[in-house]
């Protein structure tokens, strides 16, 4: 009894330890999402080629779809462009959900969609259009039922609608193996998954 | 006891930087002090370990306002927790729920308190019944004295018994 509680102290020590370790490991912007197999929230925002039209959750029903947050002010997301790009290729429907950060109306500052299009569209010629539409945030509203906490980030809504993944970061190489193979699971889970 | 009272002035300088709240307009106290208390246990969600009050990342200036809404509507604490919970996750509240994942964190400290009583209670109890007759507790030398005594007067006695030779 004497001999056991003398490894106590060791014991314990290398258990905090492991635990330490493995937060050397661990991402901490990953802190899970409250939407996972919940719908889209509802909205009504305009799309950016045609800011008179309004896309609901109901257009993003039917196919598998990467709804992916992203602002011609993120670097990150004008790097991940060119990928998305190649997937868009491959066949995946990718529908963007432009992140417009706020602007300081003390310094004069106001959004234009029109001229926010014109820039999105001299950058997407350049790097390349993954995107079959993109919405347009213009008060975060969406993003923030989302809970997005920045960008870029990427959700996967299954065909009716159900968010299925979050992926907070941007989409590589080699992070996507990963997301492919839960697309691939929901595409193939044909119209009648629940 | 000088430093002490160092340290305090120079904490209370830092306190006017947390205090960086835009000029807002509250319908009565109780509103002001809700969103006091909210913006300060709500965690933003994009920082490492700050909360809303403190941070101006994009996220929480929404998040800010957002309560600042809320609050002005009269909604409750808890149904603005509630509000930010379903959309950031229980990440987003410093106090974590009870959880089958966080139990641990209410358990782990109790077992580890009850442990070391167990231990401490342990070990005194063994070393009451096993150290008993050695000079552990307060022990009772009237039998030394006794025996000590009783040899000084032997050897008196022998002394006198033999005189100088």
């Amino acid at each position: 009894m004497r001999k056991a509680l003398f490894y106590v102290p060791l014991a314990a020590f290398l258990a905090l330890s492991l635990f330490l370790l493995s937060g050397l490991f661990s991402d901490p912007r990953d802190h899970g999402s409250a939407l996972i197999e919940k719908p889209l929230p509802a909205f009504s925002l305009p799309d950016l080629q045609q800011p008179t039209r309004l896309v609901t959750a109901a257009d993003l029903k039917g196919e598998v779809t990467l709804l992916n947050v992203w602002g011609l002010w993120c670097p990150t997301c004008n790097a991940e462009l060119g990928f998305l790009t190649e997937l868009r290729q491959q066949g995946v429907r990718i529908v963007g959900l432009y992140y417009v950060q706020p602007v300081d109306a003390a310094f004069g500052d106001t959004f234009d969609i029109n001229t926010l299009r014109l820039d999105v569209q001299d950058k997407l010629a350049e790097q390349g259009d993954p995107y079959l539409l993109n919405i347009v945030d213009e008060k975060r509203s969406l993003i923030f039922d989302l809970g997005v906490t920045g960008a870029p980030e990427t959700f996967l809504i299954d065909r009716n609608g159900v968010i299925r993944h979050h992926h907070v970061g941007d989409i590589n190489p080699q992070n996507w193996p990963k997301i492919q193979q839960l697309y691939q699971q929901l595409q193939q889970g044909g119209s009648d998954a629940p | 006891m000088r430093l002490n009272g160092l340290l305090l002035s120079v904490l209370l300088l830092a306190l006017p930087a947390s205090a960086t709240e835009d000029l807002l307009q509250f319908e009565s106290a109780e509103q002001q002090q809700l969103y006091r208390q909210l913006t300060a246990e709500l965690r933003c969600p994009k920082c490492q370990n700050q909360n809303i009050a403190d941070s101006n990342a994009v996220v929480a200036v929404d998040m800010r306002n957002k309560t600042l809404e809320l609050v002005r509507q009269g909604q409750s604490h808890d149904e603005v927790i509630d509000y930010m919970k379903q959309r950031y996750g229980d990440f987003v509240h410093y106090q974590p729920p009870v959880q089958l994942s966080t139990i641990w964190l209410w358990l782990l400290p109790l077992l580890a308190v009850l442990a070391l009583g167990w231990t401490v209670f342990r070990r005194s109890d063994s070393s009451q019944t096993a150290v008993v007759g050695h000079a552990d507790e307060q022990p009772d030398h009237s039998d030394l004295d006794a025996q000590l005594q009783a040899m000084i007067d032997e050897a008196t006695a022998a002394n006198r018994q033999q005189p100088k030779e």
